[in-house]
């Protein structure tokens, strides 16, 4: 019991001698903290002569400073979960040696803290390869196969003739419309409808300066309505309108005489008639001979694509034969 | 001429003569001072600049980089007198809010319709009042911009960490 109290003295000795000792190192530090302690330990002081006491200045108190997040991260940390989205550069999360800006004399450059350089422009830290694949892996599941038969361009061109051309714009406004993402363009091929020789004089009539001859693809561009949906719609309007159109003879169209003609066709012409004229001559037979389909294109050719020499010369070749004459 | 000889024929060639006296053009030598963006130095060499200021304009692009990232400033596109008097006005509110708490100029990316605000801010109030007014910023700016506004900001303890150099 004895011992046990002397202890117990003994601790309390030791406290109370190093509370004296930390009083007596804030007793050298301010002078206002004495006062404090003055106050907590012995009497009042009556202070008979108002001694005008100096206004205490007010001491801010900042609060500590964490310090950079970078020192706490782990080496195998997620970096996805750190920087999971486009946010602009922060010194404290980029557990990196960056520096930017220009020094003149070979100095180093500005370091990474407080640099606002390094918080204009865009970074891709949302962006790294792991972050990618990750979000590859979370759409994975909404993604469909390919086709089957549609390997190659050749075989989806065969299924799907028509392209249609729209432009989206990404910009940054408050509004997500554009007045030009409402233009639809619609292509394909003149190959890939089917005419005949009437229907397709006529459809190029109709469609004008639409069709590249030198190509051969076909161009729709719609912009006159406010959405892509209603321009896109009105396209196909116009293709299939303008298609079905073409196949209608309207009675007009017989007046088309000679001087309307856009090319040379021998059926219609002088040349067939004065051919089987020559090929009939005192010819006493029911059956009229009629000119070759050989000697009828070697004709047309020259007279639509022009003399050259090798239309002129199918052309002697095709009269010696027809007039069976050996040269 | 002819009809001002008719009306006027004795007082004609002291007009003319006149005329040729001063008939060269007033010329004055061409003012190609520019100033804005650039500091004097003063004599005592005590300006602190950052890295920002210490840097003239003709250096954006190669030295430093725009204040303002947005696509309105692209050929043809929308609102680009909009934009450009949203961000004016973008940054009085903030140097204003954040009284002479702003260390550095105030960034302002656009990125599809949110706006995103950096700057580098001092450490002079508590950060209960900082969270409290990066709210107030971010809840008044949205709703008067009208699309999703965020701040990313910096904080340095001392005015000085920003300075670059002295002139």
């Amino acid at each position: 019991m004895a011992a046990n109290l002397t202890r117990l003295l003994e601790h309390k000795l030791q406290t109370s001698s190093a509370v004296t000792a930390q009083r007596c190192v804030r007793l050298f530090s301010t002078q206002q903290q004495q006062s404090e302690v003055n106050d907590d330990e012995e009497f009042r002081v009556l202070n008979l002569r108002t001694v005008k006491q100096q206004a205490r200045r007010r001491e801010i108190k900042k609060d500590a400073v964490q310090p950079p997040r970078t020192s706490r991260m782990a080496v195998d940390q997620d970096w996805t979960a750190v920087w999971s989205g486009p946010r602009s550069f922060h010194p404290a999360s980029v557990p990196l040696p960056l520096r930017q800006g220009y020094t003149e004399r070979g100095a180093a450059a500005p370091s990474k803290y407080a640099n606002a350089e390094l918080m204009k422009i865009p970074n891709f830290l949302h962006l790294t390869p792991p972050a990618i694949r990750q979000q590859c892996e979370a759409i994975k599941k909404f993604c469909t196969p390919w086709p089957k038969g549609l390997e190659t361009e050749a075989k989806w061109k065969r299924h799907f003739p028509i392209e249609v051309l729209s432009t989206d714009y990404c910009h940054s406004l408050p509004t997500i419309r554009h007045p030009e993402a409402r233009r639809v363009t619609i292509t394909l091929k003149l190959s890939d409808l089917q005419f005949d020789a009437h229907a397709k004089d006529k459809f190029l009539r109709l469609v004008g300066e639409r069709y590249n001859q030198e190509t051969g693809v076909l161009t729709f561009v719609t912009d006159r309505c406010p959405t892509r949906k209603q321009n896109y719609d009105y396209a196909l309007y116009l293709l299939t309108a303008c298609y079905h159109e073409s196949f209608v003879t309207e009675p007009w169209e017989d007046t088309k005489s000679e001087a309307d003609m856009e090319e040379y066709h021998f059926e219609r012409n002088q040349a067939k008639k004065s051919a089987e004229a020559i090929l009939n001559w005192n010819s006493k037979a029911e059956q009229k001979v009629a000119a070759s389909p050989s000697y009828a294109t070697s004709v047309e050719q020259l007279i639509n694509e022009g003399e050259n020499e090798y239309n002129l010369a199918k052309y002697k070749e095709e009269v010696l034969k027809m007039l069976k004459i050996t040269v | 001429m002819n009809f001002l000889k008719k009306a006027s024929g004795s007082l004609l060639p002291i007009a003319e003569a006149q005329l040729s006296n001063n008939s060269a053009i007033h010329t004055s030598a061409v003012c190609c001072r520019v100033q804005s963006g650039r500091y004097r130095i003063t004599t005592k060499r005590d300006r602190p600049l950052t890295y920002e200021m210490a840097n003239p304009p003709h250096f954006i692009g190669h030295r430093k980089s725009w204040n303002s990232w947005n696509t309105s400033t692209l050929k043809d596109s929308l609102r680009p007198s909009q934009t450009a008097i949203e961000d004016v006005f973008l940054r009085k509110f903030i140097t204003g809010t954040w009284h002479a708490l702003v260390c550095s100029e105030i960034i302002i990316k656009r990125q599809h319709n949110t706006i995103r605000i950096a700057a580098i801010i001092r450490q002079a109030i508590s950060p209960r009042k900082m969270y409290f007014l990066i709210g107030y910023t971010e809840e008044l700016l949205s709703y008067w911009m009208q699309c999703p506004v965020t701040l990313e900001l910096q904080t340095v303890a001392d005015k000085k960490d920003v300075v670059f150099k002295y002139i």
